[in-house]
């Protein structure tokens, strides 16, 4: 290796690092190996790190898998997994996509014999997240961005953006993400077929992480397809040729395809049972059996709870193009959720298109397909808000690539002051408020509820990251480090202000080192 | 030749560049044959999927267009004169030809054959006028697809209403005015002014388009050309293109006894408008902002949010792009019309339209948004081909949001006709009808201006009816309907409808007992006593 390689990996590894630490200064958690009954309390649900029902029922999965050695729910477990639990076959199965429960079995484990179970299935997932980070510097590289402007693209993605809240708990979004820009990479930094196998791996491992990864992952799949496909003039004729290799390669999804068949049958009894078109059961009664929750509302009548299985559901009935103009607003323009309130930095990716459709026009059209997929599917989905979330969690992905576009603007616009200095204000507001989703909480109600749950609590209930900020405020944070260790020693506030300070501190240091030595390797 | 390499384990196929360029010019000549096919092949489909799911007939404007064009030939009263003067007559008029048939009466083929043919020759023009603009045979496809694989495109196609024939001919005469920018031929000029001409007769917004038509005429002439040169081409073009509208005065003149009759008269939209806003709903008016809003939110329920969004785009790239000339730039922003006049329409209250959610819980004439269709597809075109190398994903991204829309089978024009308000379900007031009236003697008194939906799902012949339209047996029946109906179909009440406002100053009307009251309409029927010296004349 040369210095200059050498100084990369050095430079890649101090990144991974500081990054890895932040994420575990923030990860969610409580110490204790918590049995089933004890998960069914508030400390470890609403007070505690398993909030919401994505991360519940993903660590429900685990929790059976690892304790139970089964697909189906124990009756305690199956309570603490509602209001989105499946229904099988007269059992309580899992309702989310079996993919990162598996993946983050290990830290369950090594959790465990550390005496912290949750923190350690909360970890890997901080760890997908530095890896993507590391990603997109890579893939920044490819398109010869300045290194600092690369690291900054990946200091932004992490803590500027909502990913950061999506680091520290038990989502599929970072997996996912991972798993499209480590395809993005093997692609464009490769050129060769034996990257083709890799690639189709990747693809079929991001179905049972999270469904709709078959749209996001489809620009890429392409692409890739296409790679065993070339025209060329030769003189008076053109040659057509086929590739056998590339086309063989897709052998390689059956691997990833037998586990997920695998997986539905024995938790469901049918391969091709996706577990999004489970019937759903929202509460259990004391007997044990569905039942009809106490938030219902009269919208439904009581068979469709306490009888599941007369449910009908289809695995794209939930995406209405209908719902284009209220799911692009939610995302980009709410102050509930929306882009501008809660990452307006990531925006400035968008002015890389030009630069990137000038010079790199085939990745550029596979990352804005990418993006494009991401953020119209997500737009069509019967609920843009994603449930109680902090910010727009179903545009992760998009964050990603809108960073590696970052890079891109940052080295072009290396010496202009100007813009650095947007770069600069944009990236301190975005830091500010997403450190605060991440240490707080992610229990932050659509717009549209806040009446009703005013109605019901009798308190006036904010939607937007103003109400991190009073939780915040008012003792609330659940960092598993804070409140482990440094509860008695700091306040939260201040613990607020110590993150989001370490972290813009970096981010100055990176931006001021693009700006020193922007132009010195020439931007893309 | 194809040849098989070990090495590279693949096989390349070798194919000379003059089959390549054979095979290509076979395409380009034959292109047109083979779009027209898939056209028709579409057409034929969706008129034949909507007949059988029984929405063709959803639109309470549908059923009241095919009984204008029925009346003509049938009823008490026929004639010319039926074509009224609420609706522009070129629709009723082209369905003169099939309406007697029975069969394309009741099925609505007789006012969807015109759309059928007005889709065909739409998606034609739409691929001539990319063609114009040197679009490539990409982004004319890609177009092409946009706009016939649009639901509320193949909805409207396929059923009695006048969205598709008013696209096609506004179209056509921007497409020809287009082309006069570039060729100066005159009969360009000329098929222009026919287009516009057509569109004037088939509604008001063809009218806005003659004005925006002959403002781009006048800018091209006399900055081009001079005084003299506009002159002649003012002359020309607005004779012609303005014929349409001059006659339509004098109709209304000829037959209701004022040139403006259609435009204040008491079944007109002023009227219908004028009612709205006493109660309260006219939201839009002399708000420009909210008319916006709400026509923009119809566009894209109509054509799809990304979709417009990506025309929109489009629309900006066009306008700057610098190796499209300056004039035939402008011109072609003449397929914007359709937006112009429908906000200005609801701006000044001329017009009506309701989106659910954003103006009440309903929707009302959504389909308006449906006019920037073609538009919306043609810059989408032009695009592809503008961003040649990204137009693999624009072609994807295009496609996948159309999947979605025939997944989740979004068509707000349906959704418009079946529970909205521009549908009506009456089944309840014209099954009794249908039920009771046949093998009886005697006739239906009924408001056609506010039943026609009654009338046409009765089933029951048009010469059963005492309408407005009948001249001396509605005059007599509304002095003295004890003589001349047995049955009165009304709304009680409502002095909206002229059935009940002449009920309500005619004695004769208490010779009749309400036998049934529908959330429309109740139904009123002549006591036994009076039946002996009730006239009727049979008709077969």
């Amino acid at each position: 290796m040369n210095i200059r390689g050498s100084i990369s990996a050095l430079f890649l590894v101090i990144f991974s690092l500081f990054c890895f630490g932040v994420l575990f200064l923030s990860v969610r958690g409580h110490y204790g190996n918590p049995m089933a009954e004890e998960l069914n309390t508030r400390y470890w649900k609403e007070d505690g790190p398993l909030e919401l029902s994505p991360e519940r029922g993903r660590f429900a999965l685990v929790y059976s898998l690892v304790e139970d050695q089964s697909f189906v729910f124990s009756l305690p477990i199956a309570r603490f997994t509602t209001p989105d639990l499946g229904y099988a076959n007269g059992k309580y199965v899992s309702l989310f996509a079996p993919g990162v429960s598996f993946l983050v079995i290990p830290g369950y484990l090594i959790g465990k014999f550390f005496g912290s179970s949750q923190v350690g299935t909360f970890l890997p997932i901080s760890l997908f997240a530095v890896l993507n980070g590391v990603l997109i510097i890579k893939i920044a590289n490819i398109l010869s961005a300045h290194r600092s402007a690369a690291i900054m693209a990946g200091i932004i993605f992490l803590f500027a953006t909502p990913a950061y809240a999506y680091g520290v708990t038990l989502y599929q979004h970072h997996i996912s993400t991972f798993l499209i820009l480590s395809s993005f990479y093997l692609l464009f930094r490769y050129r060769s077929l034996w990257v083709l196998p890799i690639v189709w791996i990747l693809i079929a491992c991001s179905i049972p992480i999270d469904y709709p990864n078959l749209f996001f992952m489809m620009p890429l799949g392409i692409y890739a397809l296409l790679r065993s496909f070339s025209l060329r003039t030769q003189k008076e004729q053109y040659v057509f040729q086929i590739k056998f290799g590339g086309l063989f390669s897709l052998i390689s999804i059956a691997l990833p395809m037998i586990f997920f068949f695998w997986f539905n049958a024995v938790s469901y009894g049918n391969p091709f049972q996706l577990s999004g078109t489970l019937p759903t059961v929202k509460a259990i009664d004391e007997e044990g059996n569905p039942t009809f929750p106490q938030d219902a509302g009269t919208q439904k009548n009581e068979a469709f709870f306490t009888d599941p299985t007369k449910q009908k559901k289809s695995a794209v009935g939930f995406f209405k193009t209908r719902n284009m103009i209220q799911g692009l607003y939610i995302h980009f323009a709410s102050p509930d959720r929306g882009i501008i309130y809660y990452a307006p930095i990531v925006f400035l990716g968008v002015f890389s298109f030009p630069f990137l459709y000038r010079k790199h026009s085939s990745f550029a059209q596979v990352m804005i397909g990418i993006i494009g997929m991401n953020i119209l599917l997500y737009s069509m989905w019967g609920d843009p808000w994603g449930g109680w979330a902090f910010g727009s969690r179903y545009l992760i992905p998009s964050y990603a690539l809108l960073s590696v576009g970052i890079a891109v603007v940052l080295s072009v616009y290396a010496r202009n002051f100007a813009i650095l200095s947007l770069v600069f204000v944009l990236f301190c507001y975005s830091v500010g408020v997403n450190t605060l989703g991440a240490i707080t909480s992610n229990q932050n109600p659509p717009k549209v509820e806040v009446l009703s749950l005013e109605a019901l609590t009798g308190t006036e209930q904010k939607y937007t990251y103003e109400r991190n900020w009073n939780f915040l405020q008012a003792g609330g944070i659940k960092s598993f480090v804070y409140t482990t260790w440094l509860r008695s020693s700091i306040d939260p506030v201040s613990y607020y202000w110590a993150l989001v300070s370490a972290i813009i501190g970096v981010g100055s240091m990176v931006l001021i080192t693009v700006f020193f030595l922007g132009k010195k390797r020439g931007a893309v | 030749m194809i040849s098989f390499s070990f090495r590279s384990f693949s096989i390349a196929i070798r194919i000379p560049k003059h089959i390549v360029s054979t095979v290509h010019q076979i395409i380009t000549k034959k292109v047109l044959s083979g779009i027209i096919l898939i056209l028709v092949l579409i057409s034929c489909c969706a008129f034949y999927y909507f007949l059988i799911d029984g929405t063709a007939l959803a639109y309470n404007d549908a059923r009241s267009h095919l009984n204008i064009g029925r009346r003509v030939v049938e009823g008490l009263s026929t004639g010319l004169a039926q074509l009224g003067s609420v609706w522009l007559p070129l629709p009723h008029l082209l369905m003169v030809p099939t309406i007697w048939v029975d069969i394309f009466w009741r099925t609505g083929f007789s006012g969807a054959i015109q759309s059928m043919l007005a889709f065909l020759f739409s998606g034609v023009i739409l691929y001539k006028f990319l063609e114009l603009l040197r679009v490539c045979m990409m982004g004319r496809f890609v177009a092409l697809a946009i706009f016939i694989l649009n639901l509320n495109i193949l909805y409207m196609q396929s059923v009695a209403m006048t969205e598709l024939l008013l696209i096609a001919t506004m179209t056509a005469g921007v497409y020809y005015l287009v082309k006069w920018y570039q060729s100066d031929w005159v009969t360009d000029l000329i098929k222009s002014a026919f287009f516009i001409m057509l569109s004037t007769l088939i509604r008001y917004d063809g009218w806005f388009l003659l004005i925006v038509a002959g403002g781009l005429v006048f800018f091209r002439a006399f900055f081009e050309k001079g005084k003299k040169h506009m002159e002649g081409s003012m002359i020309l073009f607005s004779t012609m293109a303005g014929v349409g509208i001059v006659l339509w005065f004098l109709w209304n003149l000829l037959i209701f006894g004022d040139p403006l009759y259609f435009a204040f008269g008491p079944f007109s939209a002023k009227a219908q408008q004028d009612q709205l806003e006493a109660a309260g709903v006219l939201a839009t008016k002399h708000d420009l902002w909210f008319s916006l809003m709400v026509y923009l939110h119809a566009v894209m329920y109509n054509s799809n949010a990304f979709l417009t969004l990506l025309g929109a785009f489009g629309v900006l790239v066009f306008i700057f792009d610098r190796s499209i000339r300056f004039s035939v730039r402008i011109a072609s922003l003449g397929l914007l019309a359709p937006f112009a006049f429908n906000v200005l329409a609801l701006y000044f209250g001329h017009s009506v339209l309701f989106v659910q959610g954003l103006s009440g819980d309903t929707w009302f004439n959504v389909r308006y948004g449906l006019m920037l269709a073609p538009a919306i597809a043609i810059f989408i075109g032009y695009i592809t081909h503008r961003f040649s190398r990204v137009r693999l994903l624009i072609l994807g991204l295009c496609f996948f949001v159309i999947l979605f829309s025939f997944l989740s089978f979004d068509a707000v024009t349906i959704d418009d006709a079946l529970i909205g308000s521009s549908g009506k379900n009456v089944s309840e007031v014209s099954g009794w009808l249908k039920e009771h009236v046949p093998g009886k003697k005697g006739y239906v008194l009924i408001s056609a201006a506010s039943h026609d939906a009654i009338i046409f799902s009765s089933g029951l012949p048009m010469s059963r009816f005492i309408h407005e339209g009948t001249g001396s047996y509605w005059k007599n029946a509304t002095i003295a309907p004890d003589r001349w109906a047995r049955w009165i179909v009304m709304r009680t009440n409502d002095v909206n409808d002229l059935t009940f406002k002449a009920m309500s100053q005619t004695t004769g009307f208490a010779a009749y007992e309400k036998v049934q009251s529908f959330p429309f309409a109740d139904i009123y029927e002549l006591k036994p006593e009076y039946l002996r010296q009730l006239q009727y004349f049979h008709h077969p």
